[in-house]
């Protein structure tokens, strides 16, 4: 399989000229503005100030045009050949069989020009940094170049190459009000808070504390109210920027699978396209965050697997979904992961330990608080600290109360809980290894830790099960022969 | 509970495991005079409580030198069934993993400097998950295992 070579879309001359206008003038500007203001605008300086504009530009101009004219790419011998470089020559050569991904990227000015950034991808796909970054693509040449550098099965490969891959359908879009939904309850406030911090530094000047009291106080008069005004103002704020967030990043998310992958579109003003071969998914996890669990709303996510070294990445799958929907979901779109079994608890001689570790670090924390307190010689509020040891206590019987786990059909679900409610679903063939641990207290209550891995860097726990069923399981989920019977 | 995996390491282990344990006592020596000298001359504590660093690192030498290695290597365990590598191991924290031979990418064997002194050699083998190791076996049945894995991983089918 070959293709002659191809340049990228002349639109890159665009591009690269707005990236390195950007680029210099972002730093270069601030001192040449303050100095023009300062003095005062004349004929002369404008005129200056216009013509390094435009020799800048023009510069600019020229290299992206040398270097358009060296770039070019195709596919020769069973291999991507990129090729690149004005002064120092560069080709790049992938090996089709390495290719994980090929992804395009809709950025505000290639979605003018109607072309895309290709990304061509060895490793698990989504990570930052592309092998292959093609900056400028027409929307056809596009859909070409994926289909002949897609990811192909040894069987498929032969007939597949000639019939152009139709577009599928979509399995699944995000509505408006859900995308909505999605936003107002992701629980992403923790992350908005510190930018709403050093966005008010940049406004330091208008908003005072002094202004923001006074200005809390015609609202509700008295100095608490004003507080709880501000507090809540910011809280508002730090919302309003989660929901502005999950809108940029899933606006328009729409899910569609062709034979054997996925496809994921999502993104506002920057436009993503992933592609994800569904037997490179390792496990599916269904999330419900503190705010979606009463409303029955949840989060699905899976995971990929990395190549050699590289870890593999976490995806969404979706954004929202109420929880009755999942099964149908999955079912559509990877069914291997489709289950529903009825899980099974822990032990009750569990319970005590999960109370146990939650709240022997408040332990440590309020019994000096307590003993501080003593000392001040303030012994009647001294009880108090250790109120805090009976909320870790409770928190500890909710984590208990939220493990559960099956086996079924060749699948292991794992439920757990701890702000987030998180069920995994992984089939056996998938699992890297199967460990079972035990330290002298476990031993002494005959319970164990149960750990599967499924990639670099994602292990999935169920913490103090029975130790015979703990060892029982693991040996369960090996490869068929090995399973020995009991 | 199921039998234990059945294959244990090679005795000499034990000693190599004592030597590295004995090697990094040697390197603790510097904190543990440093500490020393801290207590005695800056903070001019009484003997007794300037004697601590030094006991604390005559029972951590004690420790790692000569009982630990000895019930890491009772410990340790393993075997390579047809399909799936058994291990278990761990000194307090008792882990036993079992890795399906489909799941393996490729096999090592590594030989450190005190490693090849006393003829031993570690057994690594790499999942997507990363990497697992079977360590201080003699070198030839260190070089049998990591054949016998590379082989029994080629003849496995996809489940």
């Amino acid at each position: 399989m070959s293709s002659s070579p191809q340049r990228l879309h002349p639109a890159v001359l665009v591009l690269e000229v707005l990236t390195s206008f950007r680029r210099w003038f972002g730093i270069t500007s601030v001192p040449w503005l303050f100095v023009l203001f300062r003095d005062g605008l004349s004929s002369s300086r404008v005129l200056l100030l216009l013509a390094v504009v435009f020799i800048s530009i023009a510069a600019s101009g020229v290299w992206a045009l040398l270097s358009w004219r060296a770039t070019v790419y195709f596919v020769q011998g069973n291999a991507f050949h990129f090729k690149r470089g004005v002064i120092g020559k560069n080709e790049r050569t992938v090996p089709l069989d390495h290719i994980q991904s090929v992804d395009t990227v809709q950025g505000p000015v290639q979605r003018l020009f109607g072309i895309v950034e290709v990304r061509v991808e060895t490793a698990g796909g989504g990570g930052k940094a592309a092998d292959v970054s093609l900056a400028a693509v027409a929307r056809p040449a596009a859909r070409e170049l994926q289909r002949e550098l897609a990811p192909r099965r040894p069987s498929a490969a032969a007939d597949s190459s000639e019939v152009i891959a139709p577009i599928p359908a979509p399995v699944r879009r995000l509505s408006t009000g859900r995308l909505l939904l999605a936003g107002a309850t992701s629980g992403q406030i923790g992350v908005a808070l510190p930018i709403i911090f050093t966005l008010s530094q940049l406004f330091d000047d208008i908003l005072t504390p002094d202004f923001l009291m006074s200005f809390a106080h015609d609202l509700l008069p008295g100095s608490v109210a004003a507080i709880v005004v501000i507090a809540g103002g910011v809280l508002l704020l730090a919302w309003l920027v989660a929901v502005a967030g999950t809108v940029l990043a899933y606006a328009g998310f729409s899910l569609s699978r062709d034979e054997d992958s996925l496809r994921i579109t999502r993104g506002l003003l920057e436009r993503r396209e992933v592609t994800i071969p569904i037997n490179r998914i390792q496990a599916v996890q269904v999330a419900e965050n503190v705010l979606r669990r009463p409303l029955g709303l949840v989060l699905v996510k899976m995971e990929s697997a990395g190549y050699g070294a590289d870890a593999g990445v976490s995806t969404t799958l979706f954004p929202l979904l109420r929880r009755s929907e999942v099964e149908a979901f999955l079912q559509a779109t990877a069914p291997e992961f489709a289950v529903s079994p009825v899980l099974q608890r822990l032990p009750a001689r569990a319970r005590r330990r999960y109370m146990f570790r939650s709240a022997l670090p408040l332990l440590g924390l309020a019994l000096p608080a307590s003993a501080v307190l003593i000392w001040q010689s303030r012994p009647e509020w001294a009880p108090l600290p250790l109120v805090l040891v009976g909320v870790g206590a409770v928190y500890g019987l909710v984590r208990f109360r939220g493990v559960g786990w099956a086996l079924s059909t060749g699948r292991l679900i794992i439920s757990h809980r701890t702000l987030s409610h998180v069920t995994v679903i992984a089939p056996r063939r998938r699992l890297q290894s199967r460990s079972v641990s035990q330290s002298p207290l476990q031993r002494r209550a005959q319970l164990a830790t149960l750990v599967v891995r499924v990639g670099r860097g994602s292990a999935f726990e169920v913490v103090d099960l029975d130790a015979d069923t703990a060892e029982e399981t693991i040996h369960q989920l090996g490869p068929a022969g090995a399973r020995a019977t009991p | 509970m199921r039998a234990q995996p059945n294959e244990r390491l090679d005795p000499r282990a034990k000693r190599l495991w004592r030597l590295q344990g004995m090697m990094t006592s040697v390197f603790l020596l510097l904190p543990a005079a440093g500490s020393f000298l801290l207590l005695d001359r800056v903070v001019d504590a009484p003997t007794l409580v300037s004697a601590v660093p030094w006991l604390v690192w005559a029972m951590f030498a004690v420790m790692i030198g000569l009982v630990l290695p000895d019930i890491r290597w009772r410990r340790w365990r393993y075997e390579i069934t047809e399909r799936e590598v058994d291990l278990q191991r761990g000194l307090l924290i008792v882990t036993r993993t079992l890795v399906p031979l489909t799941r393996v990418q490729h096999v090592d064997t590594q030989q450190g400097p005190l490693e090849r002194w006393q003829g031993l050699s570690t057994v690594i083998f790499y999942t997507a998950a990363g990497p697992n190791r079977i360590p201080a076996l003699a070198t030839p049945r260190a070089d049998e295992v990591r054949d016998r894995i590379a082989a029994l991983t080629g003849t496995q089918d996809e489940l």
